[in-house]
């Protein structure tokens, strides 16, 4: 099958004709017949066990279901119950927090990491260093939810014998309402860095050499370069990591289930969470099931914009 | 190895604002700092691990002490089938990196490489998935692994099948397969090369980077992954270590915190070495195929 | 071409990890098919030599299958058993504790043991008679008894001998009081010019500040007893004259969250905060609580016979550590929380189900229970036999009598449990912890708690 050529395929006729690699169309066909067979497994895999679910949920948000007594349909009683949940603008407001500052303090960081670390002289040191900042991924959601709250424990956490040390006073990272929420952004950035780094690490090291030194010899060096030529080099890269990033933060849960259960208050409390414990834990899936709706769709239009706004900036090569 | 012929040529050719000698020093001291702030939590991890619990809150932090207390990891092997459930763990990890692999290349070749119609709209589709709180979905899902419909619950496939699909996987590959410049193509065409082997020798090994990270990423997801087996798994014999870990706890968390770090640190050292694997791998795969093409 | 190392490699990865998939998945592919089976939700190591047991008694051996539970909190395994029932999974058994035996049998998920236990009520006798009667008054809804009891917990205060020792202290009397506590919290914070804290709690339902409420002679939510239950009184406690004030259970019909005394309780607790004799509460499973109490960091806290042996097993020497009741304010009445196991309205083999629930609670099957009373105290036994010098021997502590006569004090009583518990128990520790962290005042907090419960009820009870 590896040998055949331009050449063999040509004195084929009849319906194969239709395919003829010779012709512009039969390459095109053959393209887009070849694109439907490389979807099937993954659209089959997602259509059942996540698009078909994911419309049995949504159904259910026209519903009340406790799962005792079989589901009720009540009409859009769901929805309006969430315009008067006097929770919720608290709750999305914690979740855009948490969006904002672990994205913008991940990406950043996570690109500075990938640039500097392949600038090392020292190999040794590099290979260190992308180990140490890839192990808090390697550690499960719940263990770092142990973890954290141990070392952010307010009277006897290391943290806060550290921060004694520089003379600052003991922080209430879990206790307070206030902090709570900065707490699980330091948090989310700590356990997800690595993460993001190692996706900008495969496109920083792949960066075609050829162009580099080309904007070199045109003199474009240190931040021109960098700005210039390299953001825009990965920027195809850079638009997966913040989506990715950005619906990875709208649905964090583990942590702040494990050191804080969403306290004080609602002060650390995300939608996923919201969501978690209306529909398993008071057995609301049908009230559930309609804050899900409302995740989706804000996760859905922050996702469309930033496609949209990526048309700017994203080059493709 | 090739990694040092690269960071030589990007040496030579990178001039950082900061490239004075004090420049360096900060840049470099900057990354150990970040080094050292990701590193200490689980140093104190493994520090607390080999001590008794009553000596695990002392003030000041004691990071290094030399007496060994082994008795935490005899008790992690004791309270739970420590050995079995690493096997499980692997099986449903492993799998879902070779299946991922697979359906996402392909999948994500095709978005990224093949224009056919709806597309867009199919990309969208496969990327509002990713959109969905798995919370949201595991109930509809549970009920088709159950009795009536597959009959899988409480087997390690409830895991795996899944996870094989993943708009994750598949986004990742497309955009590592859009990096790629277009000109190749053009030049295997004019050799004679047909779809099918434009995808499988020229974009799959220049994608490779891609793949090794997306099977790192997926690995480390499954194996740490707690929610789904919490709700399909139901015997202990079928059990990954996430859960493992829950057990160590205790009920109303009567469990000594020292063995579950215990734990932590036993079920962390499999996927270092994958990754420590992986990363070799990635960075030889990405100077070989990558660069030079 | 240079693809092709880098191939191979991928190949090489591939096969070793197939490989390991293959060995890894073969013993716990095919789930396990079997003659009669019965579906338990429980935790399989702990009653595995209990089920061992019914196997070799009975004439027809059963084959469990355990729906294990693994979870740190009673709401993290009631979670699993809704997830079991939205799906639809035939199910015989499950574990419950006070917080949701009124769900499950309020929502007709549970089955009545009411007439099974009359039935058998010779062969039972003993069992009950070894038993408190407030242990199966709060296992009844509505006059019929839903589950056995099975293990309990009442939250009394544990003293950390270390620390009252820096203060120059001694375990007080039974009938200490809220002032006595007063001085022993002030004393033991900073105790001998070390850091230490007087008292600590976690932000949860049951042993939170409830034990405050409780003695203030109030509670979260108002409480009556259901008639009824004259039939198991009748039965199993002729001779116990104090039962006569008992009935079918309880019922929680309004919120009393504002309540003048549960708002005093809770600014008690807030100002022990304030004044640094408490640390920063938490919320979660009390894991840095323990941390703080092995370390000699912590003198009084809350907790259930179930720490006897956690504290043992977090490293604690025996004789470090002792329990008296709670102390008095305007009573001194406690509050409780009991486990056990209820049979599913649709258990395809109730009859099996009950022999074997019947057969669990002889004594020397609950003595079997793997880690649970043996070789450390890992609850508080319902058995009154079973809490003994002898059992209490390894772990401590002097006075483990307490945690019985809790349960034989005529006015203790069960957490506000409804069938709404765990939405009452997230109003409970969401405005806790607005209260105890400064956000509101605690008169505010409980207001608010108040009419989020009133809307609660409005929206379940119609």
């Amino acid at each position: 099958m590896a040998s055949e050529t331009l050449a063999t395929r040509e004195r084929r006729g009849g319906l194969l004709g239709w395919f003829r690699a010779d012709t512009f169309e039969g390459v095109r066909r053959q393209r887009a017949i070849l694109g439907y067979l490389f979807l099937l497994p993954a659209f089959i895999g997602l259509v059942t066990f996540v698009v078909g679910p994911m419309f049995v949920s949504f159904g259910l948000s026209f519903y009340r279901w406790n799962i005792f007594k079989p589901p009720d349909p009540i009409g859009i009683a769901n929805f309006q119950r969430l315009l008067t949940d006097s929770r919720l603008p608290g709750i999305y407001g914690n979740t855009m927090l948490l969006v904002v500052g672990t994205v913008v303090i991940t990406q950043v960081l996570a690109i500075a990491l990938a640039l500097g670390v392949t600038q090392l002289r020292s190999r040794k040191l590099a290979y260190f260093l992308r180990t140490a900042w890839f192990l808090p991924v390697l550690m499960s959601g719940a263990a770092v939810g142990v973890t954290l709250s141990y070392l952010f424990q307010r009277e006897f956490g290391p943290i806060n014998y550290y921060l004694g040390i520089l003379g600052i006073d003991r922080i209430p990272w879990m206790t307070s309402a206030s902090t709570v929420m900065y707490t699980i952004i330091i948090t989310a950035v700590w356990k997800n860095l690595g993460f993001i780094f190692v996706i900008y690490l495969g496109a920083v090291v792949s960066l075609p050499q050829e162009i580099l030194d080309a904007a070199d010899v045109d003199g474009a060096h240190g931040w021109r370069r960098l700005w210039t030529v390299t953001l825009p080099l990965i920027s195809p890269i850079m638009l997966f990591a913040t989506v990715i990033n950005v619906i990875g933060a709208m649905q964090i849960f583990d942590e702040p289930q494990i050191m804080t259960r969403g306290g004080p208050g609602d002060g650390s409390r995300t939608a996923v969470m919201y969501m978690y414990e209306v529909a398993f834990k008071e057995q609301e899936f049908g009230y559930g099931s309609a804050i899900a709706v409302t995740l989706f769709i804000a996760i859905l239009i922050v996702t469309g914009i930033q496609f949209l706004l990526s048309k700017r900036w994203v080059f493709y090569g | 190895m090739a990694g040092t012929t690269t960071t030589a040529v990007q040496e030579r050719h990178t001039v950082n604002p900061l490239d004075r000698p004090w420049g360096r020093w900060i840049q470099t001291a900057f990354l150990i700092f970040i080094g050292l702030l990701t590193l200490m939590p689980l140093l104190w991890v493994i520090s607390t691990s080999f001590r008794t619990l009553r000596d695990s809150f002392t003030v000041p932090p004691v990071w290094i002490h030399f007496d060994f207390d082994f008795g935490n990891y005899q008790s992690v092997f004791d309270t739970i089938p420590f050995l079995n459930m690493l096997r499980n763990s692997f099986a449903y990890a492993g799998g879902a990196v070779l299946g991922g692999a697979v359906t996402s290349a392909l999948a994500g070749y095709a978005f990224a490489r093949l224009q056919f119609r709806g597309r867009d709209v199919l990309f969208w589709v496969v990327l509002s998935t990713m959109m969905v709180p798995g919370q949201m979905t595991i109930i509809p899902v549970y009920i088709l692994m159950g009795v009536k419909y597959l009959n899988l619950v409480n087997t390690l496939w409830s895991l795996i099948i899944p996870s094989i699909f993943t708009a994750f996987g598949i986004f990742l590959l497309r955009q590592y397969f859009r990096q790629v410049p277009g000109d190749y193509e053009e030049s295997a065409l004019i050799d004679g090369a047909n779809q099918w082997q434009i995808f499988r020798r020229i974009y799959l090994p220049l994608a490779a980077p891609g793949i090794a990270i997306l099977s790192i990423l997926t690995f480390n997801s499954r194996w740490n992954d707690y929610f789904t087996p919490l709700v399909f798994i139901n015997s202990q014999q079928a059990m990954p270590i996430t859960m493992g870990i829950v057990e160590l706890q205790g009920e109303w968390s009567t469990g000594s915190i020292a063995v579950v770090f215990a734990g932590i640190v036993l079920s962390v050292i499999p996927v270092i070495v994958v990754y420590i694997f992986g990363q070799r791998y990635l960075l030889e795969g990405l100077m070989m195929g990558g660069i030079k093409g | 071409m240079t693809h092709k190392l880098s191939r191979r490699d991928m190949l090489k990865g591939t096969a070793a990890g197939a490989v390991g998939l293959v060995a890894g998945l073969t013993p716990a592919m095919a789930p396990a098919q079997d003659a009669i089976q019965i579906r338990w939700s429980q935790n399989e190591e702990r009653w595995t030599p209990v089920v061992n047991n019914f196997n070799e008694m009975a004439d027809t051996p059963v084959e469990i299958e355990f729906l294990s539970i693994t979870g740190i909190d009673h709401e993290e395994v009631a979670s699993k058993i809704l997830s079991l029932l939205a799906a639809g999974q035939p199910l015989d058994a499950g574990y419950a504790a006070t917080e949701a035996t009124v769900l499950y049998a309020g929502q007709g998920v549970a089955m009545s043991l009411t007439d099974r236990v009359k039935d058998n009520a010779d062969e039972l006798a003993e069992y009950f008679s070894d038993m408190a009667p407030i242990l199966p008054e709060v296992m009844m809804w509505e006059g019929d008894l839903y589950q056995l009891p099975d293990g309990c917990n009442a939250p009394n205060m544990y003293f950390n001998l270390n620390v009252l020792e820096l203060a120059g202290l001694e375990v007080p009397p039974a009938d200490w009081t809220k002032d006595d506590f007063h001085e022993y919290a002030v004393a033991t914070t900073n105790a001998g010019g070390q850091e230490t804290f007087g008292y600590a709690w976690t932000n949860r339902l049951w042993g939170s500040w409830g034990p405050w409420y409780f003695v203030n002679d109030s509670n979260f939510l108002t409480e009556e007893r259901a008639p009824g239950g004259e039939w198991l009184w009748e039965t199993f406690y002729m001779d116990n004259d104090t039962v006569a004030h008992r009935g079918g259970g309880w019922r929680w019909p309004e919120p009393s969250a504002n309540h003048p005394n549960t708002v005093e309780a809770l600014e008690y607790v807030t100002s022990l905060v304030a004044e640094g004799i408490s640390p920063g509460i938490e919320m979660g499973g009390g894991s840095s609580l323990q941390g703080l109490y092995v370390t000699d960091k912590l003198a009084m806290t809350p907790a259930g016979g179930f720490w006897a042996g956690g504290l043992i097993n977090a490293g604690m020497e025996k004789g470090t550590f002792d329990v008296q009741f709670w102390p008095q304010w305007k009573s001194q009445r406690h509050q409780l929380g009991v486990g056990g196991n209820w049979i599913f309205t649709g258990s395809p083999n109730p009859d099996v189900m009950w022999e074997i629930l019947k057969f669990s609670v002889k004594r020397e099957q609950m003595l079997s229970l793997k880690d649970r009373y043996r070789p450390l105290m890992r609850t508080t036994p319902v058995r009154r036999s079973m809490a003994s010098d002898e059992s209490y021997e390894p772990s401590g502590p002097a006075n483990w009598h307490v945690f019985y006569d809790t349960l034989d004090r005529q006015d203790t009583g069960p957490i506000p449990a409804p069938p709404e518990a765990n939405a009452v128990t997230n109003i409970h520790t969401r405005f806790t912890g607005l209260a105890v962290s400064g956000e509101m005042s605690p008169q505010e907090a409980m207001d608010q708690a108040q009419a989020e419960l009133v809307a609660l009820f409005a929206r379940t009870r119609g």
